[in-house]
């Protein structure tokens, strides 16, 4: 079956019945019940519709294989379309009613800080995939474990490649009027000036303003030599490039993913006018200069080849999905158990895991799992796919090979970004508005 | 009591609801109770005032911002729950008030709107205050204490403030305010003739239903646990304004339950969950095209009964004396020198009339000769452009409508204006609104002030009834009634007045030669009890038969003036008017 | 730089007039004040980009069946949303009935088109991008086509008499042996034209977007009120009058406060001039 954008809902329907039927807690075959909270519909739906796919290629593919230990997974699906009241109402229906044994989402970063104190309460093993850093904190939410960077990290990185690739220092910083937009752009100020880089303009551009230009000019007025920006406005992102081109200025545009999506492409007025901007990417889920994805990677596109349509979507978000049921799953194949106390207490012992989005590693004291090092930048234009090339200035390292992930992630030779100590990641503020989802 | 009933099993069930067990559906029950906290005091404005008050969700954000606020000590020092709490009622009741006011001087789709934009810009405050909001990334909301930090302990304080704001706003809805509120809706030029000050009556409800909202809102925070500006939808809004329609204008229960369906029913459907807003919308659409009563109209089955066919209205004036007891008005009614015109043509062009207390004053002419405007000018609905109208040394020129009603100056309309949904009974009632004594507040907690005043109120439109010989469809709904009957309606409501002088706008017509009869045997007896009465009539044997003096209008100015004789004499009249 | 505002802030402004005609259009033909104005707009801008680039119709032709389709949502509203509650007008139920309307087509076109902004054809390839590119003049010509067109329907048509007696004064007009309901009916597939000019000629610049709807649904009913209920020519000045000023706060004082600068104007002019600052002359109420 090939999943593509339409086609989910109505798997999405079939899968709705499962929390209607209560269950008892626990039976010999009973089968391994995994929440996946995602906002499938709704006007911040992309990321979650390329997760689900990893989501259900990963537990068709097991329950075919047999399932786990005997069990069968069996996803309990409910859209909550970003709203977080929604996301409340289904987070206590998993916990309460479908007594789920583990919970993959929310998606949206509001619908994530509303929930993660109901899934604490309910020791609710929750993986999550999203940015906002307070989500993540072992003492308060022992039960939360992040297979994603966090806010913090991203700035890091995107710091580092433009003050150490592009040896840009200073730059302008633009975002939406939308909450993330905001946070985003202030947060990444703050972290930008620390590093020493400086910010000649920033901004809060109103995404529906239909001319951008007067902010470029002060932009350029200002010398800026790069400009970050911070929207999901795709619509907002090609005017900016559509004017970057008009007014014949060279620079390049770095940020957020969202400038890589296709939505993008079809928005510029020229294909160039895409060129040299460069988005938050992540290693395993990028070509090198080689034009190669890394081999555990490769192997995996070439599996789904024909079964899951990556055109309109990204890698990383099925790569991410996909790596959410392979931990539930391998947390109840270790251990023998489906309990809360099981699963959390194997996910707290997790060295270097090797997943397809990342190699995860969690300790009882650190639940953020992804390491630094692993976040690269991507030329916006160049999906294949649903995948990037790197963008300029990035010597291969070589993406870990199965295995020895431990080692090579920890000590990246040749890798131009300094890895992080995650454990200053918590402190800082958080970032991330609900709507930007990943 | 027998209304009570319903309300009793509404909440015995919520109350033995977390006794099954399901953390889930409790969850889900806290949530309707929240939702019927705001929706009970909106319901005020908007099923009983019809404001449409699109933007609420606005006060619900405020609230939940304010509490959460408050309580993280993000502005000062940090305050406890409760206080919290009610520091958020206070400031939703400001803006409650804020938001509404352009209700009292905007078109109704112009409020509409505006409380629309009002919800846009509470989110973009929150959005940019970082300090204090967290901006998008929100704050979590207020934690209570013990007992209310688990899922029933809060359930059951949540179920309490429903419980409570239904009972005090079901005792509003049964009062005067209730009642005024409705006129404000439906007859909202009765309602000025009546005495009502819509600004007061708006400016209280919204200050009540800000309050309530934005308590609503901080129980919000507690159980989203935390807040981002993304949980206050357009769609919250909607859910809000649909609740009240669904469950009916004007009702309490209706709104009730229509709360409990709209927060339970998507829990059924989740699959259609994309497609909600769009089953809103078309839910919204169909009841305004079908049902625009909704469900309370669904169980109003008294209402279902069919009235005898063949009953006649047997006034009984010998009970006026009980109502009209204030003897003769000691002033009469003076316009001198009135002018006034629509886009450049006359309707009065320099009027004097004076109407005497104990008389009955006719006025009479052709169509378009200036009767109705004239009684519209004493009633102040227009200013004359020159002269003056005066009662005894007030000036009445300037003062607004409803202060007619407390000089004493009743009137009734040309097409009858009631209020269809409220009963023949409640529309009398309405006629008395300025006689209470009992405020707002006591109202709400039905103190013995406001007990007394509705005890008065019934007797007084019992008797007024009586006087019309109405008595026996009291109960019954006023849009059910005949022509006449509304008319003899209007009178009692006038009555309730007390009025020294009563202004009666065509009320003969559509009566047939009985009715016609017992009327001015009616008016007749009214002057006799003191009250001025001025009376625009076509029927001109009635004028003629009960008139002490009569003024015939052509073309806003006086054609004639004097005792029926004396215009029945009138040869200018005879030909121009009478035609006989 | 002001050359920019300018640009920017008089398209805008042309296509806030332009829903502001809507507006107008609707009301003059049935007193009624209808949320799917801004509606209509983004539909324009929608189809005109479904008919020529997912369909690949030429672009004239695709303009004559944007404006068909628009016209269509007219008369649907009328027949569906205004015409059953014309008997309540004071009841106001048209503000219940056109909103649910109005959110059915949002939600419809959210679902079925996209939640994403997506790209509008590029109509004639005039300019690069700067303050003479098409996308600026294009809203302007077509308010100034719309509103020569109007001007020339009301003044020297019979047709267009027909609308001016049902808006001065309906029960005359029905007296007098007007088709009133047809005339009602032609008002709004004419509104619905006049929004789906207003979407198709500002497609370049707001692209075709679902949310496009609600927030020209606000910003096309501020000139209405400020300019005066029916008043076209109150709405022409008083939408560039907002263009110019939303643009200028924009680049101002930026984003977020700008809507708040709007909004907060635009309350305290409704409140000092209900009627609107070109206001008609007071109604009859009783």
């Amino acid at each position: 079956m090939t999943l593509t954008r339409r086609g989910f809902t109505l798997a999405a329907a079939g899968s709705l019945a499962a929390p209607f039927v209560a269950r008892p807690a626990f039976a010999d075959n009973e089968p391994i019940r995994v929440g996946w909270l995602a906002a499938l519909t709704g006007p911040s739906s992309a990321p979650a519709i390329g997760f689900d796919r990893g989501v259900r290629y990963a537990t068709d593919l097991i329950n075919a294989a047999g399932g786990v230990k005997g069990r069968k997974i069996e996803l309990v699906v409910r859209d909550t379309q970003g709203d977080p009241t929604k996301a409340v109402n289904a987070v206590q229906d998993m916990v309460s009613r479908a007594k789920v044994h583990a919970i993959y989402g929310p998606t949206n970063s509001g619908e994530a800080l509303a929930t993660t104190p109901i899934m604490a309460r309910g020791k609710m093993p929750n993986l999550h995939p999203g940015f906002v850093d307070s989500l993540i904190d072992p003492t308060k939410f022992p039960n939360a474990f992040r297979m994603a960077p966090s806010n913090s990290q991203i700035n890091e990185a995107v710091a580092n490649y433009c003050l150490q690739i592009q040896k840009v220092t200073e730059v302008a910083v633009l975002g939406d009027t939308t909450g993330y937009g905001v946070s985003a752009v202030t947060d990444f100020v703050t972290l930008f000036k620390q590093k020493g880089g400086t910010v000649v303009y920033q901004a809060q551009i109103d995404a529906t303003q239909p001319d951008v230009t007067p902010d470029m000019l002060r932009a350029r007025n200002a010398n800026a030599k790069a400009i970050v920006i911070w929207s999901v406005s795709t619509g907002m992102e090609a005017r900016l490039m559509n004017t970057r081109t008009t007014l014949n200025w060279d620079i390049p545009f770095l940020g957020h993913p969202a400038m890589g999506s296709g939505e993008v492409g079809h928005l510029v007025d020229k294909p160039e006018n895409w060129s040299k901007v460069y988005i938050l990417g992540f290693k395993n889920c990028s070509f090198g200069a080689d034009g190669k994805l890394p081999p555990r990677t490769q192997a995996f596109v070439d599996k789904i080849k024909g079964k899951i349509e990556l055109k309109d979507t990204i890698l990383w978000w099925v790569a991410c999905g996909y790596d959410a049921i392979d931990l539930i799953a391998k947390a109840v194949d270790a251990t023998g158990s489906s309990s809360s106390e099981a699963i959390i207490g194997h996910w707290n012992t997790l060295k270097s895991y090797p997943g397809l989005y990342a190699d995860y590693a969690w300790s009882a004291t650190q639940h953020n799992g992804f390491p630094t090092d692993e976040i690269v930048m991507s030329e916006a234009n160049s999906q294949t796919d649903g995948a990037y090339k790197l963008a300029p200035g990035y010597t291969i390292c070589g993406p870990s090979p199965q295995g020895e992930g431990e080692k090579s992630r920890r000590e990246p030779k040749d890798c131009p970004i300094e890895e992080v100590m995650m454990s200053a990641v918590t402190t800082l503020r958080a970032v991330a508005h609900p709507r930007a989802a990943v | 009591m027998r209304s009570m009933f319903p309300f009793l099993i509404v909440f015995g069930l919520a109350a033995v609801l977390p006794f099954t067990g399901s953390d889930y559906w409790t969850l889900i029950a806290t949530r309707a109770a929240i939702y019927w906290v705001l929706v009970s005091g909106l319901n005020l404005a908007v099923g009983f005032g019809g404001q449409l008050a699109i933007g609420y969700v606005a006060l619900l954000t405020l609230g939940a911002y304010t509490a959460s606020v408050l309580v993280a000590g993000n502005l000062g020092p940090a305050w406890p729950a409760f206080p919290a709490l009610g520091a958020a009622g206070v400031v939703g009741a400001v803006a409650g008030v804020i938001i509404g006011l352009p209700a009292l001087r905007l078109r109704t789709f112009y409020f509409a709107m505006t409380t629309l934009g009002f919800a846009t810009i509470l989110t973009q405050v929150a959005l940019a205050w970082q300090g204090v909001t967290g901006g998008g990334i929100g704050l979590p909301g207020p934690t209570l204490p013990a007992p209310f930090d688990t899922g029933p302990g809060f359930y059951f304080l949540c179920l309490a403030f429903a419980a409570f704001c239904t009972w005090i706003t079901a005792n509003v809805a049964h009062s005067r305010f209730g009642r005024a509120l409705v006129a404000i809706r439906d007859a909202e030029v009765a309602a000025e003739a009546i005495g009502i000050s819509k600004p007061a009556l708006l400016v209280t409800v919204f200050l009540f239903s800000g309050a309530t909202a934005a308590i609503a809102g901080g129980l919000f925070a507690t159980l989203q646990s935390y807040i981002t500006p993304d949980a206050f939808t357009f769609d919250l809004s909607v859910l809000f304004f649909i609740a009240i329609l669904i469950g009916g204008r004007g009702s309490i229960l209706g709104p009730l339950l229509g709360t409990i369906i709209l927060t339970v029913l998507p829990e059924f459907a989740a699959p259609l969950v994309a497609w909600s807003t769009f089953l809103y919308a078309a839910l919204l659409l169909i009841i305004v095209l079908v049902i625009p009563g909704g469900i309370a109209d669904l169980l109003d089955f008294a209402n279902r009964r069919p009235l005898e066919r063949n009953r006649a209205i047997i006034p009984r004036p010998e009970l006026l004396a009980e109502i009209l007891d204030h003897g003769a008005a000691r002033a009469t009614i003076d316009l001198r020198g009135v002018v006034l015109s629509f886009g450049g043509v006359r309707a009065i062009d320099g009027l004097d009339l004076q109407i005497e207390p104990r008389q009955v004053h006719g006025l009479i002419g052709p169509n378009g000769s200036g009767k109705t405007t004239t009684l519209n000018v004493i009633s102040g609905y227009y200013r004359p452009e020159h002269g003056t109208v005066g009662l005894g040394d007030v000036d009445l020129s300037h003062q607004p409508t409803q202060a007619r009603a407390g000089l004493g100056i009743a009137r009734t309309f040309q097409t009858p204006r009631l209020i269809g949904e409220a009963s023949v009974l409640q529309n009398v009632m309405i006629g008395g609104s300025i006689n209470g004594t009992a405020s707002f507040a006591e109202s709400l907690l039905t103190l013995p002030r406001h007990r007394r005043d509705e005890r008065r109120l019934r007797a007084q439109a019992t008797l007024a009834l009586r006087v019309v010989g109405l008595e026996s469809l009291a109960a019954v709904r006023a849009d059910r009634l005949q022509h006449s009957e509304l008319r003899f309606m209007e009178i009692a409501r006038a009555l309730m007045l007390h009025p020294t002088f009563i202004l009666l706008d065509e009320p003969a017509a559509g009566l047939s030669t009985d009715e016609i009869k017992r009327l001015g045997e009616l008016i007749k007896r009214i002057s006799q009890r003191g009250t001025g009465v001025l009376l625009v009539e076509h029927h001109a044997d009635l004028i003629f038969d009960i008139c002490d003096t009569v003024t015939v209008l052509n073309l806003g100015r006086e054609l004639a003036a004097g005792t029926p004789s004396d215009i029945r004499a009138h040869k200018e009249v005879v030909s121009a008017y009478l035609g006989a | 730089m002001l050359a920019s505002i300018l640009a920017s802030g008089l398209a805008i402004g042309a296509v806030y007039a332009l829903i502001g005609i809507t507006y107008n259009t609707m009301y003059t033909a049935s007193r009624v004040m209808s949320f799917t104005a801004g509606q209509l707009g983004m539909l324009g801008g929608v189809l005109g980009s479904l008919f020529i680039l997912r369909l690949g119709l030429p672009a004239a032709i695709g303009f004559v069946v944007t404006l068909i389709a628009c016209a269509a949502i007219g008369v649907v509203t009328e027949i569906v949303a205004v015409r059953p509650v014309l008997g309540k007008l004071d009841q106001h139920l048209y503000v219940l009935s056109t909103l649910a309307f109005a959110l059915m087509i949002q939600q419809v076109t959210a679902i079925e088109w996209s939640t994403e902004p997506q790209p509008f054809p590029r109509l004639l390839g005039i300019g690069n991008g700067g303050p003479w590119d098409e996308k600026f003049w294009l809203p302007l010509v077509a308010c100034a086509a719309v509103t020569g067109g109007l001007e020339f329907l009301y003044r020297r048509t019979l047709v267009g008499r027909a609308f001016l007696a049902i808006s001065e004064d309906n029960f005359a007009a029905r007296a007098l042996g007007l088709p009133e309901r047809n005339l009602r009916m032609a008002s709004y597939a004419l509104a619905g034209v006049v929004g789906g000019i207003a979407g198709f000629a500002s497609g370049e610049l707001l692209l075709a977007f679902f949310a496009n709807g609600a927030m020209l649904n606000f910003y096309g009913f501020v000139p209405v009120a400020l300019g005066g209920l029916g008043n076209n020519r109150g709405a022409i000045i008083g939408g560039i009058a907002l263009g110019l000023f939303q643009q200028a706060a924009n680049f101002t004082v930026g984003g977020v406060f700008s809507s708040v600068a709007v909004f907060v104007v635009f309350i305290v002019v409704l409140l000092a001039a209900p009627q609107g600052l070109f206001g008609s002359s007071r109604a009859r109420r009783v």
